[in-house]
């Protein structure tokens, strides 16, 4: 299969200026971009994706096997790189995503000209001498979370929901549809993502990183973000003013000045 | 609130004040601005201790606080609203609060109603844990069901796989079995699927399974055995509808005689990469309400050194292309690697063909022959 069909991806921008792929992280989708991207698209090919599981992507492409851990979803990455024949690409991946556009860096180097990773956490358990900010009941607790709220996604309301391409002109009565998720998948990603462990891969990313450090996040707390600069060998670090853990939706005019003054160093 | 809405003020006051639910307003980071009496009475915080100095998110157990990050708060940035999302507060006293929350964003505030909701929360969680249990009993029920012995010998082989469907919770009613019969060398060989899925699917199938097996033993043949199955499932009330393929092998003579009850074909190969599917000896499915009955049989001869594929139709169904392509892509697979052991065929095909995401689940058993030294040079 394509992997632009069932990555669901979306470009903007001229198709002959330096590419730039955004991936959204674990929760919702490629909307998670939609006050940043268009910053870029006048000088940049701007490429928007669906993580497998999520938004318009093909749930029917989910494998167990092929996603047991994040180095599935950076085989993704670089197959759409492949497709689209995108070469010395800016990747700017969110939450786990930073994780996977480190992987796929590590495995095709040649490809990456700059990776901006917002609110990268390289483990999210605490470990011996490693502050992840969570336990694993913490986890657990989540997937309870997840357990009770579906998110519009009811058996019946999910060939609907697959049906509609046009996104963002939903109206209310698809609520919680940008984070709309096969249930199954959605939980299977969760245990992926806050389960991985990839510190060791972190020396193995060449290319030259921008960390975005989000103040009081939860999800990648100061220490976190400081010890992925510690380890990569390319990284510089820049704390935005912006609290939580999506500054892309609750900062984006911060966000895209930080990411604007990396690439023209 | 104001004389503007027609209430008195003292009145509006009091209507949000003492409100059938939590109501809190926050500033766009979470940073909580005001409170109703409503929401210090479930959570047992005054408002002093929350104004301008927490946020809603730390409210949050830490489950939850992920789901906020995660979800929640990119959906009341995107839609500007969410409702009926479930999250754990804890409670000042550290005490947990299972709530339903429904938010807006007004300009720069978010307005949030909080509902106690342990209720609800507990049921919920009843409905979910007997599921999960009902699902783990089917799975070992049916995992007690496939785990028997395979017959070996040193004339034929047999290699099985199973693989579940991976977009229902539940497990199917496949089976495979594979036994010997009587004294004579001969060994009997089942793919079965019992319509449903779940406990029930799983507990017909074991009957369907066992009786199988028992009428195997006396009968004379495919055919009558599986009119004899007709029988016991229309005396029982069991399996509702089932598909089955039956087959007795005798390798020495390379033998096999099979009966298809609404089953797909089995697959006959040879040692070249010859496959070619048999269509005689069907009939309809068994049916335990209406009796189908009349079972035929058929017999062919398997190649030297070839065998036989019986799987269940998980193998070659999908939504999305006519079944024949199935068919097609199971002959073409299999035409590739004829050599192949039994064990590592049956599970190659199952790995290569089946479809999980598609829900069903996929069955494979394949029987081969040994080539006997010196065969070759016969042929």
């Amino acid at each position: 299969m394509s992997a632009l069909a069932r990555n669901n991806v979306v470009e903007h921008g001229p198709r002959d200026a330096p590419p730039m792929l955004f991936a959204h992280g674990f929760g919702c989708d490629q909307n998670m971009w939609c006050h940043v991207w268009p910053a870029f698209a006048a000088d940049h090919r701007v490429v928007l994706f669906d993580q497998v599981g999520s938004g318009g992507s093909d749930a029917a492409a989910f494998d167990r096997g092929r996603y047991a851990t994040l180095d599935g979803y950076a085989r993704d990455v670089l197959e759409i790189c492949a497709e689209l024949e995108l070469a010395d690409v800016i990747f700017v991946g969110h939450s786990v995503s930073a994780m996977i556009g480190a992987l796929a860096a590590a495995a095709e180097p040649e490809r990456f000209a700059r990776l901006v990773l917002v609110g990268p956490s390289p483990r999210y358990i605490d470990d011996d001498g490693y502050v992840g900010g969570f336990r694993h009941e913490d986890i657990e607790a989540l997937l309870d979370s997840m357990d009770s709220n579906y998110l519009g996604w009811s058996r019946q309301m999910a060939p609907v929901i697959m049906g509609n391409e046009d996104r963002p002109e939903l109206g209310a009565e698809l609520t919680n549809s940008f984070c709309r998720a096969d249930p199954e998948i959605a939980r299977h990603f969760a245990r992926v993502t806050f389960l991985s462990d990839n510190r060791a891969d972190l020396d193995r990313v060449p290319t030259r990183s921008l960390v975005l450090q989000c103040s009081d996040d939860p999800i990648a707390p100061d220490a976190v973000g400081e010890y992925v600069v510690r380890h990569l060998p390319d990284a510089t670090l820049v704390h935005l003013e912006a609290t939580g853990h999506c500054p892309n939706l609750s900062a984006p005019e911060e966000t895209v000045a930080a990411i604007k003054a990396f690439l023209a160093r | 609130m104001t004389e503007d809405d027609g209430l008195p003020g003292a009145e509006a006051e009091e209507l949000f004040e003492d409100a059938p639910c939590g109501y809190l307003a926050t500033r766009l980071d979470g940073t909580i601005v005001r409170v109703n009496r409503t929401f210090e009475a479930l959570t047992g915080f005054k408002r002093d201790d929350l104004v301008g100095t927490r946020r809603f998110q730390q409210l949050l157990a830490p489950g939850a606080r992920i789901y906020h990050e995660t979800h929640y708060a990119p959906l009341l940035r995107m839609q500007r609203s969410v409702r009926e999302i479930a999250l754990e507060l804890v409670r000042a006293d550290g005490s947990r609060l299972p709530a339903l929350v429904n938010a807006i964003v007004h300009d720069e505030t978010i307005r949030t109603i909080v509902f106690a909701a342990a209720d609800r929360r507990s049921y919920e969680q009843e409905l979910v844990a007997e599921r999960r249990r009902e699902r783990e009993v089917a799975q070992r029920l049916q995992a007690s069901l496939l785990a028997g012995e395979l017959p070996e010998g040193p004339a034929f082989e047999i290699g099985v796989a199973y693989r579940p469907g991976v977009r229902t919770l539940d497990v199917g009613g496949d089976w495979y079995d594979a036994f010997a019969l009587g004294d004579r060398g001969t060994i009997a060989l089942v793919v079965g699927d019992v319509v449903g899925r779940g406990v029930d699917a799983a507990a017909a199938m074991g009957q369907v399974r066992s009786a199988l097996r028992a009428l195997a033993s006396v009968g004379d043949g495919p055919g009558p055995v599986l009119e004899a199955l007709d029988r016991y499932a229309a005396r029982h009330r069991v399996g509702r509808i089932a598909t089955v393929i039956y087959a007795e092998l005798r390798p020495a003579e390379r033998e096999l005689r099979f009966a298809c009850a609404g089953h797909p074909p089995p697959l006959v190969f040879g040692p070249e990469g010859e496959a070619a599917f048999a269509w005689e000896g069907r009939s309809l499915p068994l049916d335990a309400i209406s009796r189908t009955g009349g079972r035929t049989d058929s017999r062919l001869t398997l190649p030297e050194g070839g065998g036989v594929v019986l799987y269940s139709d998980g193998v070659i169904e999908r939504r999305s292309r006519p079944l024949f392509e199935g068919l097609d892509a199971l002959a073409a697979f299999v035409a590739t690697r004829p050599q192949e052991r039994a064990a590592a065929l049956a599970s190659a095909i199952a790995t290569a063909l089946h479809a999980p995401e598609e829900g069903d689940d996929a069955c494979v058993l394949v029987a081969r022959l040994r080539r006997r030294p010196g065969a070759a040079d016969r042929d």
